[in-house]
């Protein structure tokens, strides 16, 4: 079974606030997260929506290191699936990284991005 | 006694002041290629990488008496001192992270300089292998240190002054830069880029060790014609391969052996395709392979690739060459990340053996021991993977074992754990840029019917048949050391140094340095007095796996400390 790849994601729970960040992102590209795509896992009820599959292979490519299981368990990095964590405070450890460990990506990810790869963590199950 | 017999006494006692004072107190006439007993002049011990002391004052007989001697405290050891310390004429050199490069009395601790090197602060925060260093080299006169921000540089021995600052990476473009130690051979320095997940070309580099001129460069992927025939569409471009541990010198046959690091992305959606599909079709030379080159050209003699076209990070970056005679045979024993140890011919780099350190292997059902050839390989299609053994940490680490001469043993550490993983089809990546290059979600795990552990084995080196075997908790991280004295010392994670019998493997002696190791050990001697020194301090990327997998002192355990601890008898 495909338990963490992209193609199984369509029956995860997921924000509605990512149709917000995407359409907002083809928009109105690399601004800040306005304040209506800021969400918390326990506000977000469920949807058959597929997450991005570029933002699963993008997760796959950079982050899955060390965010391990798709960023669902605990692994070289914190299990990022349930975090309390504003998006602003996820956005700006993305960009600015959390010495030692966590790289800063900001010159390598975009805003467009990174608002896509939160909207992946928020949409990622609490329990695996 | 005649007034002549004074006068040529007196010129023959000035004769010999004047060769004491010609020999700086900081023994600028370092001679790595010369045995040196006391000393520990190059990464490895010695060029033929024993990482063994054969001083004897301290013994299986009076172990039980050994205390710390001194510390240092370096101070910003963010991720723990990995590096492995130097030393000439009882003066001990090391680096820590940031590259600072410390200059120490080895009886006393006591400073004689320091180098603080200013470094890129954006580029050392984007690096995943980032801020350690693990090493230098020493040599006329100098002492050589590499930067995460893509430099090499050379300090003068008896001040720390900089002798020169020498740009080889663009790691603003390219995210890498050198963690490793660089090995000094005639008169180049030579190190290699680190980061086989890295997006670029993994060069080792060769530098003169007088002027900082760069003298050459030896792209580990794509290095040849021939090489880049072996990268479909292009993939060379974006290959990995960074050879970021120093490897040795084979003065017999003037050949600098190296390991180099993986192929990017790290898993390959392909499977069984792999030589015509996927992110990097074909083998990937000069990738998780043993190469030979020329030190004063730069040209490739020879090479094996010990894993054809890695999918598994398990990369040939193990710089340990360790150079055995047995029967008339010159032979070089490397053990690779995998778990298996390969033994070649030293003239020629053709496989003699290989041999299992570890338990749990299945990425291949086999490794054909008379020609290294892969058998039944584990190639992963896009989807789900369970209990696939090693886990990406491998069944062996980057530290360093022992070899020792008098019994005969090689010490390592082995590593015995699994994973889940879920190889991803991500877009490949064309052309080189500072993003990592993965190409999968995983997550380690305990082998089936049983825990996750390590143990340290003294075994043959050239069958692997073993003698005898430690079991730890969880696998050591640390180098270790082996001694005349018939003892072997092993730093281990949770912060405990042991000290065994080399001959039977019976503990004989263990101090707690409360927290865990990560780095080097050595043994040397100053002022006519044996000392140990290991490294101190924890939070390697392997290290990181731990509080997860194992809980225990892990999830709290300082990342952010570590100093070197320098032991000897009373």
């Amino acid at each position: 079974m495909n338990q963490f790849g992209y193609l199984s994601i369509s029956g995860l729970a997921l924000a509605p606030a990512l149709l917000a960040v995407a359409v907002h992102a083809q928009e109105a590209p690399r601004t800040e997260v306005p304040p209506g795509a800021q969400t918390t896992p326990s506000a977000a009820p469920h949807s058959t929506l597929a997450v991005d599959p570029n933002i699963s292979r993008l997760f796959a490519t950079s982050c899955g290191w060390c965010h391990q299981g798709g960023g669902r368990v605990a692994g070289r990095g914190p299990k990022l699936a349930g975090t309390d964590k504003s998006d602003e405070f996820i956005s700006r450890q993305i960009k600015q990284g959390k010495p030692p460990g966590m790289p800063a990506f900001g010159k390598s990810f975009n805003d467009d991005q990174i608002r896509a790869i939160i909207a992946y963590i928020r949409a990622l199950p609490e329990t695996p | 006694m005649t007034l002549n017999h004074k006068r040529l006494l007196l010129l023959s006692a000035a004769a010999s002041l004047a060769t004491v004072l010609a020999v700086p107190a900081l023994g600028a006439d370092v001679d790595v290629a010369k045995e040196s007993p006391g000393d520990w002049l190059t990464y490895h011990g010695t060029y033929r990488s024993y990482h063994f002391s054969p001083l004897d004052q301290i013994n299986a007989g009076n172990v039980k008496q050994l205390k710390v001697a001194w510390m240092h405290q370096p101070g910003r050891s963010t991720r723990g001192l990995q590096s492995m310390p130097l030393v000439a004429d009882g003066t001990l050199y090391y680096s820590g992270s940031y590259s600072r490069v410390f200059a120490l009395d080895g009886a006393t601790g006591q400073v004689k300089w320091t180098f603080f090197p200013k470094l890129d602060d954006d580029l050392v925060k984007a690096q995943t292998h980032s801020p350690y260093n693990r090493g230098i080299a020493l040599g006329h006169g100098k002492v050589f240190v590499g930067t995460v921000d893509g430099r090499l540089i050379a300090l003068d021995m008896a001040t720390g002054k900089q002798a020169w600052d020498t740009k080889l990476i663009d790691s603003k473009k390219l995210t890498v830069g050198f963690t490793g130690a660089p090995l000094l051979v005639k008169d180049k320095v030579i190190i290699g880029a680190q980061g086989g997940e890295w997006p670029w070309r993994g060069p080792i580099f060769a530098v003169d060790a007088n002027t900082g001129e760069k003298k050459w460069e030896f792209f580990t992927v794509a290095g040849t014609e021939e090489a880049k025939a072996t990268w479909g569409n292009e993939s060379w471009r974006t290959g990995g391969g960074g050879g970021w541990m120093p490897g040795t010198y084979d003065g017999q046959t003037n050949t600098v052996w190296w390991g180099t690091g993986n192929p990017a992305p790290l898993y390959d959606w392909a499977g069984p395709k792999w030589k015509t599909e996927g992110p990097r079709p074909g083998d990937n030379l000069y990738t998780t392979s043993v190469i030979g080159l020329d030190p004063d050209t730069g040209k490739l003699k020879f090479y094996h690739q010990e894993l054809p076209h890695d999918a598994w990070d398990f990369d040939s970056s193990v710089g340990e060459f360790v150079m055995i005679e047995r029967g008339g045979r010159n032979l070089m024993v490397h053990p690779n990340k995998s778990g298996f140890v390969f033994v070649y011919d030293r003239s020629n780099g053709k496989v003699e053996n290989v041999w299992r350190l570890v338990q749990n292997i299945n990425f291949v059902k086999d490794i054909d021991p008379k020609t290294g050839e892969l058998v039944g390989r584990r190639d992963m299609v896009e989807g789900s993977h369970k209990n696939l053994c090693p886990a990406i940490p491998g069944g062996i680490s980057w530290n360093a074992g022992s070899y020792n001469p008098q019994t005969n043993l090689y010490y390592k550490v082995g590593q015995e754990w699994c994973m889940d993983l879920d190889v991803i089809k991500t877009q490949p990546i064309l052309e080189p840029m500072a993003q990592l290059n993965i190409g999968a979600n995983f997550k380690l795990t305990n082998p089936e019917g049983g825990k996750a552990y390590g143990h340290v084995s003294g075994r043959d080196p050239i069958t692997g048949q073993k003698k005898w075997e430690v079991k730890f908790d969880e696998p050591p991280l640390a180098s270790l050391l082996s001694t005349g004295g018939n003892l072997v010392f092993v730093p281990d994670a949770r912060g405990i140094l042991h000290a065994y019998n080399a001959t039977t493997g019976e503990e004989l002696w263990s101090h707690n340095n409360g927290i865990g190791h990560v780095g080097g050990i050595i043994g040397y001697r100053a002022g006519g007095k044996q000392y140990i020194a290991v490294m101190t301090g924890w939070g390697s990327l392997v290290g990181d796996e731990y509080a997860a997998l194992f809980g225990g002192p892990y999830p709290n355990m300082a990342n952010d400390t570590g100093a070197i601890v320098v032991f000897a008898l009373p």
